[in-house]
């Protein structure tokens, strides 16, 4: 019995390191809608480090990418520091009849809003999540 | 703003583009922007408040991220201009000439139905400019052009104001380049102020320099 509530105690603890581990850098957040008959609805949360590590991308994809994003890395990167300096600040504000666009940092987090007559899309990416993403793709991609 | 003619549209891209360039000249005395300043533009549609542009951004930011952006045109945060010349105009040399030149009014056009106006000022460089023009919805709603003639003028007004430190920095990358971060450096020591305001029938836009975060 005791051996049980060790195991149970164990394993509950170790959940909870990884629970905090894996949520510490936030979580990423992706809302797409068509409004439309048959359109597609895409909701998806990913916790924010399985992402900025990129341990799940395969090495040649990840190298392919970085290849690929190479000129804009530093530009990337800048960007990202930046963003980390202005938690809370609204960047780009756009609206007219038919829709609305918003860029914003909100508690740390990049917040994009598109909405439109037929399109909905949110998207939350941790502005730390960013940085690490291109501090990964510039590993991939050497001599920048 | 689309009722504008294009001399108007033309002459406000000609200003925005001297405005942009303005920014660089003092940038070695001054190596650091103001981290708490942003720039704002504000469009709005006057009728329909709907319709709206706001775009604010962190000086600092600015300063740091355009040296990151390589382009055919912008390259460092310096701005290629082709030979200098546009439209067969040396923009670099008009603007050194306006640089060394003392405090006065340069250019003044009074006509029935616009005037202009270009001066230096202490320290700094003004343009206003304004013009008057037949309602197009007086014209279209009546039907004839003489009624449109006799029609109530409507004013379409641009206001451009630039501190010279800020021309001096722009021209500091030397011939054919203006040093777009240099200038925005010189622009952030120079404190709040309203650079450009545009104000006609349809629209408003207004640029300008401050500490807070928000477009208010």
């Amino acid at each position: 019995m005791i051996f049980l509530a060790k195991a149970a105690l164990g394993l509950g603890a170790t959940m909870a390191v990884a629970g905090a581990y894996v949520f510490h850098d936030g979580v990423i957040r992706v809302d797409f809608d068509e409004n439309r008959p048959g359109g597609s609805h895409v909701h998806f949360w990913v916790p924010a480090t399985a992402v900025a590590s990129l341990r799940l991308a395969p090495r040649h994809c990840l190298e392919d990418a970085a290849m690929k994003a190479r000129p804009f890395l530093p530009l990337l990167r800048e960007i990202s520091k930046e963003l980390e300096k202005y938690p809370n600040g609204e960047f780009v504000e756009a609206q007219d009849l038919s829709g609305r666009v918003r860029v914003a940092m909100v508690n740390g987090k990049l917040e994009i809003d598109a909405v439109g007559d037929d399109q909905v899309v949110h998207v939350r990416v941790p502005a730390e999540t960013i940085r690490n993403v291109a501090d990964r793709l510039e590993d991939a991609a050497p001599g920048i | 703003m689309n009722q504008s003619p294009r001399g108007l549209l033309g002459f406000v891209s000609a200003t925005a583009l001297v405005a942009c360039s303005l920014l660089p000249t003092l940038a070695v005395a001054q190596s650091s922007s103001n981290p708490d300043q942003w720039i704002h533009v504000r469009v709005e549609n006057r009728e329909d408040k709907t319709e709206t542009v706001r775009v604010n951004v962190p000086v600092d930011m600015a300063v740091k991220v355009l040296p990151e952006i390589k382009n055919k045109n912008l390259c460092d945060g310096k701005v290629r201009i082709d030979s200098g010349r546009i439209d067969g105009i040396d923009l670099h040399t008009m603007l050194d000439a306006l640089r060394t030149a003392k405090d006065g009014e340069y250019v003044t056009v009074e006509s029935k139905d616009d005037s202009v106006r270009v001066a230096k000022s202490s320290g700094y460089l003004y343009i206003h400019v304004t013009e008057k023009k037949p309602s197009e919805k007086t014209a279209k709603a009546t039907g004839d052009k003489d009624s449109a003639k006799n029609a109530a003028l409507k004013e379409s007004k641009v206001e451009v104001k630039i501190p010279m430190k800020v021309v001096d920095a722009l021209l500091s990358a030397g011939k054919d380049q203006l040093d777009v971060v240099a200038a925005l450096r010189a622009l952030s020591a120079n404190g709040d102020m309203e650079l450009v305001r545009v104000k006609d029938d349809d629209s408003t836009v207004r640029v300008w320099i401050d500490s807070k975060n928000v477009a208010n």
